[in-house]
């Protein structure tokens, strides 16, 4: 297939399947409330419903720097694709871009001039030193298979079986970091805490916001794709939307049932996590 | 029309004809994938732009005036 086209479906793809994964996010957190929730494809229509509405740009925004951070954001999720899906690249990539995705978000707070925007953008900072642990994953997928390439893990999966049996830590690590990038209620997502309204995307409003909601399907359906392709192997297309609706429905019931933490409960927790995942595979790997 | 509604045009067919550029002649990967990153979002947020509603003209003055703006 042309290079230009399957990139474009790959993102098309990974635009509406996230849509409606956050959809049915808000759908199951809804019903453990015991409310009915909003319709499967409403965070699908909202996006596109920003794309028409009034837009203002607020006069305390760091122009052009408050419009670019929201095209910066999209090129980021599209690499991704591009790296994943499209070419199957290098895990090192990923993390690049995963890395960027929180300069994103401490930017996009701070050139809002909005005082929600910028506590997010200090909460921005201050999540990434647990994170950063967290990417600590990606060496120990290192250790276990010797490489760093999406095929070539396929590959190795392939003869020697699911990576999440034989590091099931390293797997949990990869799951908390997709829990503290849900979009909904996540106990560990402190930049959307609801204590902030919306964060870093609190003064990106109208088009922006329905820009940077496109991005963050695309980012969704994107750490899905990673855990599936890392931890379990290459799967059917209808593996991956199977396996991504288990996760999105597992995430979801933790949101649901679990308070938002504050900054310092939330850092400590996932450090201690990364501590448990590291230390427990290390000593897996070379003493099992 | 204004200045930003002309430049969100002028910037949405540049970044469509790049994308079709891409896919009509197939150059080469590291070209295709350089017009992926700049232009497919340059085209999302010109259309965003483009399609955009804006406020009345008499309604801006209630809009920017505000009682408070230094954070």
């Amino acid at each position: 297939m042309n290079l230009m086209a399957n990139i474009l479906l790959n993102v098309l793809a990974a635009f509406l399947v996230g849509s409606v994964l956050f959809g049915l996010q808000r759908k199951i957190i809804a019903r453990i409330q015991m409310r009915p929730g909003p319709p499967l494809i409403q965070h699908l229509l909202h996006t596109f419903k920003f794309f028409i509405k009034e837009t203002v740009f607020p006069k305390t925004a760091a122009m052009p720097f408050y419009v670019a951070i929201t095209v910066i954001l999209c090129a980021i999720w599209i690499a991704a694709v591009i790296v994943g899906p499209v070419s199957e690249g290098s895990l090192l990539i990923l993390f690049a871009i995963f890395a960027i995705h929180k300069i994103v978000e401490h930017n996009a707070g701070s050139s809002s001039g909005s005082p929600y925007g910028k506590l997010s953008c200090v909460r921005a900072v201050f999540s990434a030193a647990a994170e950063v642990p967290l990417f600590a994953v990606l060496i120990l997928i290192y250790l276990q298979t010797g490489t760093m390439n999406l095929s070539d893990i396929i590959t190795y999966q392939g003869t020697h079986g699911a990576l999440i049996f034989s590091i099931p830590l390293a797997a949990m690590m990869f799951f908390v970091l997709i829990l503290s990038k849900a979009y909904y209620y996540s106990p560990l997502n402190i930049t959307l805490g609801k204590d902030l309204v919306s964060g870093f995307e609190t003064e990106h409003f109208g088009v922006l916001r329905g820009f940077i909601m496109l991005s963050e399907s695309i980012s969704w359906y994107m750490l899905l794709w990673i855990f599936l392709t890392v931890f379990i192997g290459g799967l059917t297309p209808i593996g991956y939307l199977l396996g991504m609706v288990i996760i999105t429905a597992l995430v979801s019931l933790i949101d649901a049932i679990t308070p938002i933490l504050n900054p310092n409960h939330s850092v400590m927790t996932q450090v201690t996590l990364a501590f448990v995942g590291i230390v427990g595979t290390v000593l897996m790997i070379f003493y099992l | 029309m204004d200045r930003l509604k002309s430049t969100a045009w002028l910037i949405f067919i540049i970044s469509v004809l790049a994308i079709l550029y891409a896919l009509i002649f197939n150059p080469a990967n590291w070209m295709v994938y350089a017009i992926s990153l700049v232009f497919i979002p340059l085209a999302i947020l010109s259309l965003g732009l483009v399609s955009m509603a804006r406020g009345k003209k008499e309604d801006e003055e209630g809009k920017t005036r505000e009682p408070f703006i230094g954070y």
